[in-house]
């Protein structure tokens, strides 16, 4: 039985003696990133750096006082929504042209240009046309996982083993079957890099429409820090937006882990592949 | 004599010629053969034989560039791609030499597979699906994903998936080509204490002359590209048979001789 020597190799490399040592050189680089801006902050002056004593208690307040929960709660509603309303057409549209290849060419060249084009440039365009609320920034947000998450769709239909949907054809299965139980199982883990890849940009996407213009959101906290000369505020909204990357990357891999326990570990498959 | 279940009439083959190049050579070309109901007809040939090609077509995946396949005296268009019926209905079952197990379903769920395409899962051919999971030992294995199992239980896996459905045909390709020869001949004998249940009618490709004397009732030799039938041998050895200690049979010795001088 091969694989279980492969699982006990992975539990070597992967298992929790390992995973303590991975977490504890985290921490060490942590520790060292906010010693170096420490002494930056001491060197350069807290006015342009801020430091990191200001910043954790700035952020103890405002999770206290929860004025940052609330902006960060917009923000946050803003990312999810637009992810979801640009990931799902864009899941399921290469499903649904994989019998029609002459309109998934047509529609290639303005994919193409999409997925090419600075969606933040759009972002004022949008405040334009959706307006300073909600609207522009989920809009904002949703074009921009869109094209992401096409393309990965796109290549998990495309990467379709013929040899699979000939033994299911054999064995009596139908077109709807084939689509069923073969290209959409098979075209998942696809989706599911694309969602990961899409991710960080929706947050980063809302946060930017709240640059330019909105009057709440953490895009919002670090405009009026800019304003303020505040880089305190400004390195607290930061900090808040990346532990909101962080909560979002968490959730996608937890769905990811759930849906795909058919998958070889990875580094079985690596071993495949080599 | 009664009408053969399945025959093959003056198959051809040539796969599409490239641009810009001659025509492609004939893979196959003017290959017929018949199969009895019931019979268990061993093909051996040198690889690059066009064995593959041969099955593809038989089974309907396939176009034929000449020739044609009855399957009970009916002739089915094999020149046009859109009319292919592939596996003829689910008459035509085929074991591919790649297991080609779905990877995201579970051993259990891969077998029952085609009953549940074919809406035909009840509780009487789940009951057949695990007789046959018990029977090939991977029942306690039912719940496990295809990269969790072993080549060996792959196969059978495969194997039981179109035993499942009880084809009346069931092609094989080399389907034990990438095994040990441990469990090469432990899926052998599986395979002939399945067959003995069911007297399935089984069209057994494979390149190893012994394994086609062990299995078959008949052997036809393939010739090398383009392939044609280049002989015929009854395997007249006595059913049950000892895989095992088939090679020190008084016939076997004779049989691999003969054939060996055809296969080239």
């Amino acid at each position: 039985m091969t694989t279980l020597e492969h699982d006990r190799d992975g539990a070597r490399l992967n298992g929790p003696a390992g995973v303590v040592r991975a977490r504890a050189n985290q921490l060490l680089v942590l520790v060292a990133l906010f010693a170096i801006w420490q002494a930056l902050s001491m060197k350069l002056g807290v006015y342009w750096v801020s430091s990191p004593w200001h910043v954790i208690s700035r952020f103890s307040a405002g999770v206290a006082g929860g004025d940052l929960l609330r902006h960060a709660s917009y923000t946050l509603a803003e990312a999810a929504a637009g992810f979801v309303i640009g990931a799902l057409p864009a899941a399921a549209l290469p499903l649904a042209l994989r019998r029609l290849p002459a309109v998934t060419a047509v529609l290639d060249p303005l994919m193409v240009g999409g997925y090419g084009a600075p969606k933040l440039a759009l972002a004022p365009l949008f405040i334009l046309w959706f307006g300073i609320g909600i609207e522009s920034k989920v809009a904002l947000v949703a074009i921009t996982v869109f094209f992401i998450v096409y393309f990965s769709a796109l290549a998990g239909v495309r990467a379709l083993d013929v040899k699979l949907v000939q033994m299911a054809q054999v064995m009596g299965a139908s077109e709807r079957d084939v689509a069923r139980h073969i290209v959409f199982p098979g075209a998942v883990p696809y989706v599911f890099t694309g969602l990961r890849i899409a991710m960080p940009y929706s947050i980063g996407g809302a946060v930017i429409a709240e640059l330019i213009s909105a009057n709440r959101g953490l895009g919002y906290l670090v405009q009026l820090g800019a304003m303020n000369f505040d880089t305190t505020g400004i390195f607290t909204a930061l900090v808040m937006t990346t532990l909101i990357v962080f909560l979002g990357n968490w959730s996608v891999n937890a769905v990811e882990r759930r849906l795909l326990r058919w998958r070889p570990p990875a580094d079985l498959r690596m071993q495949a592949g080599s | 004599m009664a009408d053969p279940l399945l025959e093959v009439r003056d198959l051809s083959k040539r796969f599409a010629s490239r641009a810009g190049r001659g025509p492609s050579p004939w893979v196959i070309q003017g290959l017929s053969f018949s199969v009895k109901e019931g019979e268990f007809l061993t093909i051996v040939g040198p690889s690059g034989a066009g064995k593959t090609t041969l099955l593809n077509m038989i089974a309907q995946i396939d176009t034929a560039s000449g020739g044609e396949v009855r399957f009970q005296s009916e002739a089915s268009p094999l020149n046009d791609p859109k009319a292919l019926n592939p596996g003829l209905s689910c008459r035509i079952g085929y074991v591919t030499q790649e297991d080609n197990l779905l990877p995201w379903r579970t051993t259990l769920q891969n077998v029952l597979f085609p009953l549940e395409v074919q809406g035909r899962l009840t509780a009487e051919t789940r009951a057949r699906a695990d007789l046959l999971m018990r029977a090939v030992g991977l029942a306690d294995f039912e719940h496990h994903y295809p990269h969790e199992l072993s080549g060996g239980m792959r196969k059978r896996a495969s194997l039981i998936r179109t035993l499942v459905y009880d084809p009346p045909v069931i092609l094989m390709d080399e389907p034990f080509g990438a095994l040990d020869a441990q469990t090469r001949m432990q899926l052998q004998e599986d395979l002939l204490r399945l067959w003995n249940l069911g007297r399935k009618t089984i069209v057994f490709v494979t390149h190893d002359i012994a394994e086609a004397i062990a299995l078959g009732d008949r052997t036809l030799v393939l010739s090398r590209a383009p392939a044609h039938i280049a002989g015929e041998h009854i395997i007249t050895i006595p059913r049950p048979r000892d895989i095992r200690g088939i090679m020190t049979h008084p016939e076997f010795g004779a049989l691999y001789q003969r054939i060996r001088a055809q296969v080239q």
